[in-house]
């Protein structure tokens, strides 16, 4: 057992209160000698024995009246001690072992027991702002997603020019003219903007604004398919899908800013995630509403739903090598069990007399593809 | 070696004036100015593995400047933001830093980096500590003001305040208060130091002031 190790003495005498020692177990008791040579000594029959420090497991021996301390934090130093001191110690060393097992053994309960409180914390924070925020934004006004709606659109890069051609224009505003009955929601004007884009992409904003590329019209074999795709995303405005992401984000936001204790940023930060969170991707939650609702919508106006389902499927089989961004399908992922979800809801429905949309398709896509580019008007 | 700190509290600096054989090392960066006597070296702080572990875990960069000078000259060195600087001596003894707190230190202190363990990272102080031994000044800087008390019992610091202790010192985290006023006062987790020893403090904290630039950024 070493009976010399490394440690420091805590003395008045001492310039500046504190310095390095060696410390020395010698029979008559305990020896610090500081590195500028002053040696101050400890007997053992005065000793009062600490543990603490940073670890918990550093050793003070201070003599009776305080004045000096000597410390250590040499994992050997408590045997040595008690060896050197000859028992007369280990009472005091005993109990302190103890309380520092004890404070050990508390210090890891309260971790684990903080880290499960965090854990389950989030989670139920997670879900309870998702749920908090969903009730919450459905009591707002159509009148806050038409704002939103309007400020995205105006500021948000579309890819692409707006046309202009009143035959590629006028035959989707047709298609969802006759779908605007169907809506969920009473009073939402629906209006189509036609980017020039090779994307076969489509998308809605809150409020009632819809984007469709003219890749997507040139995709489609029929007005009846693209009428799937805009019942689609109608739907992801009638059921308030955009407005809900907002939210979510800003619950979330909200959570965290709780957490950390800074509430002022809150409302600036959500003046970002207004946009981000109006063009990001919808959940599959989202998209598969927007499905079943889609094809609800459809059914009742008596145009074939199964369109819809079978331009999921020509997507797929003419793009799904593409990108994301390049393409409608490749945005909503999990497309197969959609497809099969859209014919199993289409099943269910009840016999229906559908008409075919009156739109010479193929002069659409014609002009769709040849159109020439003229300023962007309002639709 | 005559060494002077300029500027406090608010841009505090080191002013060195290096005699022919003095050496100083200080933290990559941490040269404002010197004169042309002055020769530089500059290698990996306490070996590569040390190095690369202070720059991932202790907030430090990976090397350090050594200043020397065969005729004399003078060396100004300084910290990145703005606060008071700290000059304390070790007689053989050992002081943690909290990450980024280094500026310099003489040829006698060696530079190790400690586990500071997951309390000391709720508590916003990092998983590591930067441990400062041996006989030798050195120099640590804070943002804001710095002040020191001398413990020998239970003294409550805020998170983030903590620039600077001794090995003697224990640290709990625990709440501010009850459940409702460590959320809702703003103090959230505090750092609880047992001593006997001394810490240093910084008046301001980093992450006060991210959370005010944060609340005005828009």
């Amino acid at each position: 057992m070493p009976s010399s190790f490394s440690g420091g003495v805590f003395s008045d005498s001492l310039n500046g209160g504190r310095a390095g020692a060696d410390i020395q177990l010698l029979p008559s008791g305990i020896a610090a000698t500081c590195p500028d040579g002053e040696a101050f000594v400890i007997p053992y029959h005065g000793c009062d024995v600490e543990m603490g420090g940073y670890n918990g497991k550093m050793v003070f021996c201070r003599n009776a009246d305080r004045s000096l301390t000597f410390f250590c934090d040499d994992r050997k130093f408590a045997s040595a001690l008690s060896l050197a001191a000859l028992g007369t110690l280990d009472e005091q060393l005993n109990v302190q072992r103890k309380r520092q097992r004890g404070e050990s053994r508390r210090s890891f309960v309260y971790s684990i027991a903080f880290l499960v409180s965090m854990l389950v914390l989030i989670v139920a924070g997670y879900f309870g702002i998702r749920a908090g925020a969903n009730a919450a934004v459905l009591t707002l006004p159509t009148s806050v997603d038409v704002q939103i709606g309007e400020t995205a659109m105006e500021s948000m890069d579309l890819g692409g020019p707006q046309i202009n051609d009143e035959v590629v224009v006028d035959a989707l505003q047709s298609i969802v003219d006759r779908l605007a009955p169907a809506a969920a929601v009473e009073g939402m004007q629906f209006r189509v903007h036609v980017v020039d884009s090779p994307m076969v992409n489509a998308f809605a904003l809150p409020g009632g604004n819809m984007v469709v590329y003219t890749g997507l019209i040139e995709s489609a074999e029929s007005p009846e398919q693209v009428a799937g795709v805009l019942a689609h995303e109608m739907s992801h405005a009638t059921l308030r899908h955009g407005l809900q992401r907002i939210g979510q984000s800003l619950g979330i936001w909200a959570g965290l800013t709780l957490l950390i204790g800074d509430a002022s940023g809150l409302m600036g930060a959500g003046a970002d995630l207004f946009q981000a969170a109006s063009i990001n991707s919808y959940s599959r939650d989202h998209e598969n509403e927007a499905d079943l609702e889609g094809v609800r919508m459809l059914h009742a106006v008596a145009i074939d739903p199964a369109a819809m389902a079978k331009f999921f499927e020509i997507l797929e089989e003419k793009h799904g090598d593409l990108p994301g961004i390049f393409s409608w399908i490749s945005t909503h992922p999990d497309h197969a069990s959609r497809i099969a979800n859209i014919r199993a809801s289409v099943g269910r429905l009840p016999p229906q007399d559908y008409r075919t949309l009156e739109i010479d398709w193929a002069e659409v896509k014609s002009h769709a593809h040849d159109h020439k580019q003229k300023p962007a008007q309002d639709l | 070696m005559q060494t002077e700190i300029r500027d406090r509290p608010s841009f505090a600096n080191i002013r060195v004036l290096l005699a022919p054989g003095d050496e100083i090392i200080a933290e990559a960066d941490a040269m404002a100015s010197m004169s042309s006597s002055i020769e530089m070296k500059t290698q990996w702080s306490g070996g590569f593995v040390k190095g690369v572990l202070k720059r991932l875990f202790g907030g430090e960069s990976m090397f350090v400047n050594t200043f020397s000078t065969a005729t004399g000259g003078e060396l100004v060195l300084t910290q990145p933001f703005p606060g008071d600087i700290q000059c304390i001596e070790l007689k053989g003894n050992t002081m943690f830093l909290q990450p980024g707190a280094f500026i310099a230190c003489e040829p006698g202190v060696k530079l190790g980096l400690g586990w500071a363990g997951f309390r000391m990272l709720i508590a916003r102080e990092g998983l590591f500590r930067l441990k400062v031994s041996g006989t030798g000044r050195i120099w640590f800087g804070a943002y804001g003001g710095i002040f020191q008390r001398e413990i020998d019992s239970e003294y409550i610091v805020d998170s983030g305040h903590l620039v600077a202790y001794e090995p003697t010192v224990s640290i709990r985290i625990a709440l501010a208060g009850g459940i409702f006023s460590s959320f809702f006062s703003g103090e959230g987790l505090v750092t609880r130091v047992n001593g006997p020893g001394r810490i240093y403090m910084q008046s301001r904290s980093f992450d006060g002031l991210a959370a005010w630039t944060n609340s005005h950024l828009y």
